[in-house]
C-alpha cells in the first residue's frame, strides 16, 4: 500500500473554491502532493481554509476550480467514499440514536465493515453500547465518531480538530490508536489541528494553509533540519536575509532573532538553534504579508 | 457483479437508515388510520340502521330537506364525524408537510448528521432517494386510505339532502385522488423547503403557510368555478326550469332575450305563473336559465386537482434533487 509506487494520499492541482459565486476565494491556486502512508498535520490559522480543504477531500464541497484527487480518485465518487473516511469539526452524530445503533449504521452505509475495530473504539472509552448519542460527552461523542470512521477500514482518514473536546489522557489514547492503526495498516492520516506540540510527536509531513493557499507541503523531517532559529546582533539582518529565506523576525533593541530556512551554510555571528517543529510553523503563520513588506523595504533601503 | 451486489447492500442500508427514522411517524400515520377506520365502521353501521329503518325513505332527491311527516323537523343522518374525516381529508397535506416534509432533510442539514451520512458508503442520491421513497409510500397509502375510508363512509349518504352532497368542501376536497395528490404536494413542499430553510421550524412554519396557501387558493377556484366553469340549464318561456336536484348551483339565476341577452332574475322577479308570463312578455324575454355544475363533475374537480397537485408535486420534488448538490 505504501512505497514508492501507491498513488499519492492526496494530490490538488490549482485547486479553488469559494463559498458564493461573487465571493471571495477560501482556497485558491492550491498545489500540492501527500504521499501516502503519511500522518499530515494540517495547520493554519482560524478562517485559512483548513475545514474548506477537508470538505473538499471529502467530497462534501465540490471544487470551483482545478481538482483535488484522493487515492487517485475524485473525492465523492463511490470508489473514494469506500476508502477515505470523514470527520467534520462538529462530529455530527443522531443524538437519538444508541451508540450500537450508531454503529449498526456505519455497518449498513459502508460496503465493508470491521465490527470488531469500532466496537475496540468505543469500548475502550468506557461508553456502554446502549447509551443514547445525545446523553454523551463531547469527548465521548467524539470517540464514537472515530470508531464509525475507522469501521470502515479506510485508507485515508481525513479528521478536522479531532481533538478540541478530549481532555489529555482521551487525547493521548486516541493519538496512540490512531498510530497503531496507521501503522498496521498502513492507513495515511489528515488531521487539522490547533495543538502544534501534539503534532510534533505524531505527524511527519506539513500541509500548512495561509489565507487559502499552500505555503507548505513538506516532510517534517526536512522542514526541521532546513530551518534554523537565530540570535545576533540586528546589524548583519540583511546580509541574513540576502542568503537565505527570513521567515519570521523579531527585533528586541539591537538584538534580532529570526527563523530562516537555509540556503547553504551561514556566516556571521550568530547563536543557532534547531527549531522545534512548533516554532518552524508559528513562525509561519505569525508571519504575513505586511512583515514581509517591511522587510522588504528595509532591505531596499539599506541596498 | 460484485459491484452490483454491493450497490444493492448499500441500498438496503439507505432504506434501513430511512426506517430507523421515519418509524415513528409510520407508526403514528397507521395508528391514526386503524382510528379513523374503527370510528367509521361504528358510525357508518348506525347510518346504515337509520336508513334502514325506513324514515327516509319518503325523501326526495335535491337539495330541498325532507322533513318527518308528523313533526315537520328536517331529517338529517348524523354526518358530522363524517364531515371531520373530510377536514382531516383536506389538512393532511399541511400536516404531513409540517410534520413529515419539512424535517425529511432539513433536520439533517440543521445537526449536520447528512455530512457524516454521505460520507459514509452511500451517495447522495441513494440517501435522498431512500428517504424520500420511504416517505412518499407511506404518505400515498395513509392520504389513499383515508380517502378511501370516507369514500364508502359516504357512499350511502351520498348526494342526499339528509346526507352530504358532492360538492361539499369535506366531500369535493377531502376525498377521492385529489386527496392523494395534495398529500403528495404537501410532502414535497415541505422536503424543498427543508433543504432551502436554515433551521427546521423556520422550514415548518414556511411550509405551513405554502400548503395552506394552496389548499385555500384550490378550494377559492372551486367556488369560483374557475376551473370548472358550469353548465347553463335553459328552460322555454313559462315552462318551470329543470329541478336543481344534485347539482352544484352557481348562484346565476336569469332571463333570455331572443336575442340570447342575459339579464338577472330580479327583472321579472317571479316564481311562475301569469304574473311571470305577462313579465316576461313585456321585457321581450324567451326562456330562464340558470348555471350549475352537474353531479359528473365531481370527477372533473377531482381529476384537475389531482393533476395541478400531483404536477406541483413532482416539479417540487425534480427542483429539490437539482438544489441537492448545492445546498447538502
Amino acid at each position: 500500500m505504501t512505497g514508492p509506487d501507491a498513488p499519492a494520499a492526496l494530490r490538488a492541482t490549482g485547486l479553488g473554491f469559494r463559498y458564493r459565486k461573487r465571493g471571495g476565494w477560501a482556497l485558491r491556486d492550491c498545489e500540492f502532493t501527500v504521499p501516502s502512508g503519511r500522518i499530515t498535520a494540517l495547520v493554519g490559522r482560524n478562517g485559512a481554509g483548513k475545514s474548506t480543504l477537508l470538505h473538499l477531500a471529502g467530497g462534501l464541497l465540490r471544487a470551483d476550480s482545478g481538482e483535488i484527487r484522493v487515492l487517485d480518485a475524485a473525492p465523492g465518487t463511490p470508489e473514494a467514499r469506500a476508502r477515505v473516511a470523514v470527520l467534520t469539526q462538529d462530529k455530527p452524530l443522531y443524538p437519538r440514536f444508541t451508540v450500537a445503533d450508531t454503529l449498526r449504521m456505519g455497518e449498513k452505509l459502508n460496503s465493508s465493515w470491521d465490527r470488531a475495530a469500532a466496537e475496540r473504539t468505543v469500548r475502550e472509552g468506557g461508553i456502554p453500547l446502549t447509551a443514547r448519542v445525545g446523553e454523551l460527552s463531547p469527548g465521548q461523542r467524539t470517540r464514537v465518531a472515530l470508531a464509525l470512521a475507522l469501521g470502515k477500514r479506510p485508507e485515508l482518514l481525513l479528521l478536522d480538530e479531532p481533538m478540541a473536546d478530549l481532555d489529555p489522557v482521551a487525547r493521548g489514547e486516541i493519538m496512540a490508536a490512531l498510530m497503531a492503526e496507521a501503522a498496521d495498516r498502513g492507513m495515511s492520516i489528515l488531521l487539522s489541528s490547533h495543538v502544534l506540540p501534539e503534532l510534533e510527536q505524531t505527524c511527519d509531513w506539513v500541509l500548512l494553509l495561509r489565507n487559502g493557499r499552500i505555503e507548505l507541503s513538506e516532510d517534517a523531517y526536512a522542514l526541521r533540519e532546513s530551518h534554523a532559529m537565530l540570535t545576533g546582533h540586528a546589524d548583519q539582518a540583511d546580509t541574513l536575509a540576502a542568503r537565505h529565506t527570513v521567515v519570521h523576525r523579531r527585533t528586541g533593541g539591537r538584538q534580532l532573532t529570526a527563523l530562516v530556512r537555509q540556503h547553504g551554510p551561514l556566516h556571521g555571528d550568530w547563536h543557532v538553534e534547531r527549531p522545534k517543529l512548533e516554532d518552524i510553523l508559528i513562525g509561519y503563520l505569525q508571519d504575513d504579508d505586511m512583515v514581509r513588506s517591511v522587510a522588504a523595504e528595509r532591505t531596499e533601503a539599506a541596498a | 457483479m460484485k459491484g452490483s451486489l454491493r450497490n444493492g447492500s448499500l441500498w438496503n442500508g439507505c432504506l434501513w437508515l430511512a426506517w430507523r427514522q421515519q418509524r415513528v411517524l409510520v407508526s403514528v400515520g397507521a395508528a391514526v388510520l386503524v382510528a379513523v377506520a374503527a370510528i367509521a365502521a361504528y358510525s357508518r353501521s348506525g347510518m346504515l340502521d337509520d336508513l334502514g329503518s325506513g324514515l327516509f325513505d319518503h325523501c326526495d332527491a335535491g337539495p330541498i330537506h325532507c322533513t318527518r311527516p308528523d313533526t315537520g323537523v328536517p331529517l338529517l343522518l348524523d354526518i358530522e364525524p363524517l364531515q371531520y374525516l373530510g377536514a382531516l381529508n383536506i389538512a393532511l397535506p399541511v400536516i404531513i408537510g409540517v410534520f413529515w416534509g419539512a424535517p425529511l432533510l432539513g433536520r439533517d442539514r440543521e445537526l449536520g448528521t447528512h455530512r457524516m451520512v454521505l460520507t459514509q458508503g452511500v451517495s447522495r442520491g441513494q440517501w435522498f432517494a431512500s428517504r424520500f421513497a420511504l416517505a412518499a409510500a407511506t404518505t400515498v397509502a395513509l392520504s389513499g386510505l383515508l380517502a378511501g375510508v370516507f369514500a364508502w363512509w359516504w357512499r350511502p349518504a351520498a348526494d342526499r339532502s339528509y346526507g352530504l352532497f358532492w360538492y361539499e368542501t369535506t366531500a369535493l376536497s377531502g376525498s377521492g385522488p385529489r386527496a392523494v395528490a395534495a398529500a403528495l404536494f404537501g410532502l414535497a413542499a415541505g422536503t424543498l423547503l427543508g433543504l432551502l430553510a436554515r433551521r427546521v421550524l423556520e422550514a415548518m412554519a414556511l411550509t405551513l403557510l405554502v400548503t395552506g396557501a394552496m389548499m385555500l387558493v384550490l378550494e377559492w377556484t372551486h367556488r369560483m368555478r374557475l376551473l370548472v366553469p358550469p353548465h347553463s340549464y335553459i328552460s322555454a318561456g313559462g315552462v318551470p326550469k329543470a329541478p336543481m336536484g344534485e347539482k352544484w348551483s352557481a348562484g346565476h339565476y336569469g332571463l333570455i332575450t331572443a336575442s340570447g341577452r342575459r339579464d338577472d332574475v330580479m327583472n321579472c322577479p317571479f316564481p311562475s305563473g301569469a304574473q311571470l308570463n305577462e313579465c316576461m312578455d313585456r321585457h321581450g324575454y324567451v326562456a330562464r336559465f340558470y348555471e350549475a355544475n352537474p353531479a359528473g363533475d365531481y370527477w372533473t374537480f377531482q381529476w384537475i386537482d389531482t393533476a395541478v397537485l400531483g404536477g406541483l408535486a413532482l416539479l417540487l420534488t425534480a427542483l429539490t434533487v437539482l438544489l441537492l448538490r448545492r445546498r447538502v
